[in-house]
């Protein structure tokens, strides 16, 4: 018998669908506070801790975060990573240049949000203070806080 | 626990890329296993599989694969996370009376026919990480591993001799998809970075595979085969979902549920009363992580551990003595791999990789980024 060779199909109905997504009262709240290159956390009323960004359930006491609060622009950067590559829908290329992610603490919050830092690799270290920095149009988006640098 | 349930046999089929389809795929692992035990379809009465609709591309996919299995008129469900929890799954059917046969079958193609980085992409939240396309499976290892290295005092070379032992073990097994002859340390450290600290040779490489489990009862067990694996004790636990809510440099899912299938088993010093673990462990840092969170290795102590060769195949407690996940990571069916393989070490047919005395192992899987959700069986002869 003739050998058959394989080919592979990409499916002429693609799976794309276009999901949406509310992001929920809370989140809302957190982009609001981006329109005044504010930082918002929600806080605990029975154990005080604010995590940001702000989410309805303190997960250690089971009870709805009701207050909103302002968090500092500074933190700490907790632990970090020098990314060589970047991922782009499950493919990794090579970055043009090293940089720097990390884990940044705000003074007073409870939890650690990941960030992009300005910083060079050589230069990155855990423990270090940092602090936010905006893009000059603020519209109200995630990407409105551009990212954190040695403060 | 009593001994109810048994794995009576297994297939793994693991490469880079191996050729097939997933339907073939499943048929050669679920035939070949009936065919190594001398029965029919009409011998099994339960079907559990664990693929997963994305790597997929279709919706419920396992509609597709359970006829190929010979699934057909019978009871099928599916589990969507790693296998080591549809194994869980199948065997409470068995414990509680409703069935004596079930076989589990897990796969992916996710080496030459899906990017296994998707899996992680499409868990994250869409509202926020997804907006920041900072965290992917990658650079959350990294974090991960940095902060386990930190925290234990450990030099970044420890993932280079975590790394060098799991080759070299992966080599000698012929049920790998990654075997490099001759691995050294220099060669790891001299790969490149992703993220650091991990280098390509300290990640898991993408891979076609799959496994075919047939987990029956005691009565089934002693008709079917002469070297019954018992399973004596298992956990679950999931951690937090938020990254930076979590302490990344231990794991608390696998320490819960190590604990859990402990106490199952009457085990109370795994240190010593485990003979071998074989560990899902996607980047070298997470296996000495894992090992000490589930009490097998002292926590601070483990760099003495891997250069006192405590963990090679001759050591005091051999840790993926079949060279882990850094060998071959089918998505889904990674963690029932480590099942098989402590079952392979169990049953001596373990080849060049034997382990001398294996009366009792254990076997971890995960699921989420940096091990969200832990699963661990114990198992024993
Ligand atoms: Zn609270």
């Amino acid at each position: 018998m003739e050998e058959i060779k394989d080919t592979f199909l990409h499916p002429v109905v693609p799976l794309d669908f276009q999901n949406n997504y509310r992001v929920g009262a809370y989140l809302q709240r957190y982009l609001d506070g981006f329109k005044e290159k504010k930082i918002l956390g929600a806080k605990c009323s029975q154990c005080g801790r604010v995590v940001v960004p702000p989410r309805k359930y303190c997960g250690a006491c089971n009870l709805v975060m009701e207050e909103f609060t302002e968090l500092p622009q500074e933190g700490t950067l907790e632990n970090f990573t020098v990314g060589h590559v970047n991922l782009e829908k499950g493919q990794w290329k090579r970055a043009d240049a090293p940089y720097v992610i990390g884990m940044v603490r705000l003074d007073g919050a409870a939890n650690a949000m990941l960030a992009r830092l300005n910083v060079s690799p050589a230069d990155a270290r855990a423990g270090m203070k940092v602090k936010a920095v905006w893009k000059d149009q603020v519209e109200g988006e995630h990407a409105d806080l551009d990212c954190f640098e040695p403060a | 626990m009593e001994k109810k349930v048994a794995i009576a046999g297994f297939r793994i089929a693991a490469a880079p890329d191996l050729e097939t389809t997933r339907e073939r795929l499943v048929f050669d692992l679920s035939k070949g296993l009936l065919d190594d035990l001398g029965i029919t379809r009409d011998a099994v009465d339960n079907f559990v599989f664990c693929s997963n609709d994305f790597m997929d591309g279709r919706t419920i996919s396992h509609v597709f694969i359970g006829p190929a299995a010979g699934g057909y008129m019978k009871d099928q469900t599916k589990v969507e996370m790693d296998g080591l929890n549809a194994m869980i799954y199948a065997s409470m059917g068995i414990i509680s009376g409703q069935y004596d046969v079930t076989m589990v079958v897990a796969l992916s193609l996710t080496g030459s026919q899906a990017s296994p980085y998707l899996y992680t992409d499409y868990s994250l939240d869409p509202t926020y990480d997804r907006q920041l396309k900072l965290l992917n499976e990658l650079s959350a290892a990294a974090l991960e591993a940095r902060s386990y290295l930190t925290a234990g005092g450990y030099p970044e070379e420890l993932l280079d001799v975590v790394a060098a032992q799991d080759l070299k073990n992966a080599a000698a097994n012929p049920g790998q998809a990654r075997r490099i002859d001759g691995v050294s340390r220099e060669r790891i450290k001299g790969s490149p970075y992703y993220y650091e600290p991990l280098r390509e040779l300290h990640c898991y490489p993408p891979t076609d595979g799959g496994c075919a489990m047939l987990l029956v009862s005691e009565k089934k067990a002693k008709e079917l085969t002469d070297k019954p694996v018992w399973l004596l004790g298992m956990g679950r636990s999931t951690d937090i979902y938020y990254l930076g809510d979590r302490d990344l440099s231990t794991s608390l899912s696998a320490a819960q549920a190590a604990e859990r299938a402990y106490a199952m088993a009457g085990i109370k010093d795994p240190a010593s009363e485990l003979d071998l673990a074989e560990i899902m462990s996607l980047f070298a840092h997470q296996e000495p992580l894992l090992a000490e969170a589930m009490g097998l290795l002292e926590k601070g102590k483990a760099a003495a551990a891997y250069e006192a060769g405590d963990t090679a195949v001759e050591g005091r407690m051999p840790i993926n003595p079949s060279g882990g996940p850094l060998g071959a990571h089918p998505i889904c069916a990674t963690g029932l791999i480590r099942a098989a393989e402590a079952a392979r070490q169990l049953r001596g047919e373990a080849g060049e990789n034997q382990v001398k005395k294996a009366g009792v192992a254990l076997a971890h899987g995960q699921d989420g980024v940096c091990a969200q959700q832990s699963a661990v069986v114990i198992l024993g002869t």
